[in-house]
């Protein structure tokens, strides 16, 4: 949990405070767990909500070459992209986020939130779709072209960096 | 189209990443150069997101946590 925390936000001591406002939320409010929800899934949605609302708060922004999630049309989603030279890590974050520092961080990094969470759960934490969409209350749908979209911009970060 | 000739979709390319996907359909890379490189560099992205460093809190996070909980006041037993 604290992995996500800290790749949504991308700063340590944040992401500390985030795991610390989840903990005290899941301990205090244990008796509205519901039991048909798998526990590490109930943690993980206030976990993200916390990094998602402290992001909208910030207004930190973020880009996607495939543009706005609710583009549907090829034209919506190039009327609705940014080119990757737009939000370049300033030498002092470079400093900050050493952690984060790889070329796979670093184009995490630059994924928009919805994007960042569903990769992360898939990939990392190694959730199915259907446990995705359950712990983010997203459609099914929406997570798997989330996750495609998020894929794909990895992708293309990546091989440009290698060229 | 076949098992063998129809190209992967993008959930069946995922899964023969994982090297989940049934080999009837995996077949079907040795046949087709288009998906073949669109799978290998799926597979790349995938790999580097699974290999990933897990992070951990700074020592002490637990007791910190635990500071800010409210302990509920045991109940009074009246009865003995």
């Amino acid at each position: 949990m604290f992995s996500l925390l800290f790749r949504m936000v991308r700063d340590r001591a944040l992401a500390e405070d985030l795991a610390q406002e989840t903990f005290i939320k899941v301990l205090n409010g244990i008796k509205s767990y519901r039991p048909e929800f798998k526990f590490s899934s109930w943690i993980f949605k206030i976990a993200n909500n916390a990094a998602i609302d402290h992001l909208r708060r910030k207004s930190i922004d973020t880009l996607s070459l495939d543009g706005a999630p609710s583009a549907e049309t090829p034209e919506q989603m190039r009327a609705t992209s940014l080119q990757l030279g737009d939000r370049a890590e300033s030498p002092l974050d470079e400093v900050e986020n050493r952690e984060l520092g790889t070329a796979i961080e670093r184009a995490i990094g630059m994924l928009r939130p919805e994007y960042r969470s569903c990769i992360l759960l898939r990939h990392v934490e190694g959730y199915s779709y259907e446990e995705i969409a359950d712990t983010l209350e997203l459609p099914l749908g929406t997570v798997k072209t989330y996750i495609h979209r998020a894929r794909n911009e990895l992708r293309v970060y990546l091989e440009d960096r290698r060229d | 189209m076949t098992d063998t000739t129809m190209h992967l979709t993008t959930d069946e390319i995922e899964l023969w990443a994982q090297g989940l996907l049934p080999a009837a359909r995996a077949l079907h890379l040795s046949d087709c150069s288009l998906c073949r490189v669109e799978a290998d560099r799926e597979r790349k992205v995938i790999l580097e997101l699974v290999q990933l460093a897990k992070f951990a809190p700074q020592p002490g996070f637990a007791d910190r946590v635990m500071a800010k909980v409210k302990v509920p006041t045991p109940v009074k037993d009246w009865t003995g």
